[in-house]
């Protein structure tokens, strides 16, 4: 069976972690005999928006539909739930040429129903099983990743902009990543993002605590695609950003 | 059960009215490559779907003691085959009806959730399913590749026979596939609705373990086959043993 490579973007909130998900998803969506699997681990999902697909509905939602049909004792074997389920996810699944798109959406609701979120899971990483790359778009808390979409990711990239908190949270998050075990990873890399000013490179590293896996300068460009919520596919593959990306995935994948 | 027996009697009667139809009885090695468990189909990979959410859809197995009943190695198409319908999306009917024999109060219910499960054991390239038992939904997609490589029902068909017979309790299987309109499927709905309410009827008594018939949604099925009132007994019995 072929290997699914599993790539985690994570940081603060506003250091842009979705354009630059959106970015790598683009990059990756170039291989057309690929499949790329793009979750939406963050409950704003903008990633549907950077990757023009439409969410009908989100992992959260046929938990919530789910738990419904349970407590109308509509549902009661286990096996029947998890086709249920694998069917009601495909549904539910966000298509654009090579890539699918699941959003998580919402934390869960009050209730313990901890054998569903371990379905749920289980469910999201088979699905995963059938692409080659999966990519997620995570949130400050690395744990959500562990808790609600799967178990290990192959590389974690944290985003940071300049700024001393961007810095901060992303150190906490590999803290919390390798010290607390939150998420099982192969390894872990930064990239420093809307980096007004280039010299500020070699002091930003130092306070860093993550191997740089590169840079993205300020690009109006990337801002212009926010503000008009075009899709990311389509950002021009000359750009400077974008060239930064596919140096940063050559350099992850060697 | 002899309210199965009158359903295929039925089916095949449905059949008769829908001639000419595809009628091929297939034998031999399966020749298809696995998809190694990597059965997505996505929009744009996607040459024919077959009951879609949006769509009439009905998957069906129904089972009988009487080994004639059953065309054996049988694949009927009513409606166009796959390699006549590229970038269609099409309603969608599979019935399975399976010759068994030893089928009792006690291993029913088992065998029938044995057989239910055979859909997932299909791993051929190319060809992704998921489906619904509660609803007897079934939605499935045949890629591009697998299209020009000359995906058939008669593949699929095939497939599906050859995992069913692996079971020592069944002796012969027939598939009818149909995709010809919402009509057509809606019409074997009716004809196996009766399949659908005994099943519901085990599941809640297997499930649920309420062996109390007052109020029950299904006292009427029970009280009409006779199968389901034994096995009632049975789950009584035993159900009376563990206090």
């Amino acid at each position: 069976m072929k290997e699914t490579k599993t790539i985690a973007v994570c940081g603060k909130g506003g250091v842009g972690k979705t354009s630059i998900t959106a970015l790598i998803v683009k990059a990756l969506s170039k291989y057309k005999d690929k499949k790329i699997l793009a979750i939406d681990a963050d409950p704003a999902i903008g990633l549907a928006t950077a990757l023009g697909v439409e969410v009908k509905k989100t992992v959260n939602d046929i938990r919530n539909n789910l738990i419904v049909s349970i407590e109308q004792k509509e549902t009661t074997d286990k096996v029947d739930t998890l086709h249920k389920l694998d069917y009601e996810m495909f549904n539910a699944l966000g298509q654009n040429k090579n890539i699918g798109f699941l959003a998580i959406g919402r934390p869960e609701d009050e209730g313990c129903y901890c054998q569903l979120n371990s379905f749920l899971k289980g469910i999201i990483e088979d699905m995963a099983n059938n692409f080659d790359y999966v990519v997620i778009d995570g949130e400050a808390g690395i744990e959500q990743i562990n808790r609600r979409v799967m178990k290990t990711v192959n590389y974690l990239i944290v985003v940071s902009d300049t700024s001393a908190k961007g810095i901060n949270v992303a150190n906490t998050i590999k803290h919390v990543a390798h010290d607390n075990k939150a998420v099982n990873y192969k390894s872990i890399g930064g990239i420093l993002n809307r980096v007004d000013d280039e010299r500020k490179i070699t002091t930003l590293k130092t306070k860093l605590n993550i191997e740089l896996l590169g840079w993205i300068p300020e690009d109006n460009l990337v801002h212009d695609f926010d503000f008009y919520s075009k899709s990311f596919i389509e950002f021009p593959d000359a750009s400077m950003t974008y060239r930064v990306i596919e140096e940063i995935l050559a350099r992850i994948e060697n | 059960m002899e309210v199965l027996e009158k359903i295929i009697d039925d089916i095949h009667d449905f059949l008769q009215k829908k001639l000419p139809y595809k009628l091929s009885m297939v034998s031999g090695d399966l020749i298809w490559p696995s998809g190694e468990k990597r059965n997505i189909v996505l929009n744009d990979d996607m040459a024919v779907e077959l009951g879609n959410p949006n769509m009439d859809s009905l998957s069906c197995i129904v089972w009988s003691e009487h080994a004639n009943k059953i065309r054996s190695s049988h694949v009927s198409v009513v409606g166009p085959d796959i390699p006549e319908s590229f970038g269609k999306s099409l309603p969608f009917g599979k019935i399975v009806l399976v010759a068994v024999k030893g089928f009792n109060e006690e291993n029913t219910y088992d065998r029938y959730r044995d057989m239910e499960m055979i859909r997932y054991s299909i791993d051929l390239k190319g060809y992704m399913v998921r489906a619904v038992s509660q609803y007897q939904q079934e939605w499935s997609r045949i890629s591009k590749e697998a299209f020009h490589k000359g995906f058939s029902f008669e593949i699929l068909g095939k497939a599906l026979i050859k995992e069913f017979l692996k079971r020592d309790y069944i002796s012969a299987v027939e598939v009818i596939f149909v995709t010809s309109c919402s009509e057509d499927v809606k019409a074997l709905k009716a004809i196996t609705s009766d399949v659908r309410k005994v099943i519901q009827a085990m599941d809640k008594m297997v499930n649920e373990l309420t062996l109390d018939c007052n109020g029950c949604d299904y006292r009427e099925v029970c009280d009409e086959v006779v199968e389901l009132k034994k096995m009632k007994i049975i789950l009584v019995k035993k159900s009376k043993e563990v206090i």
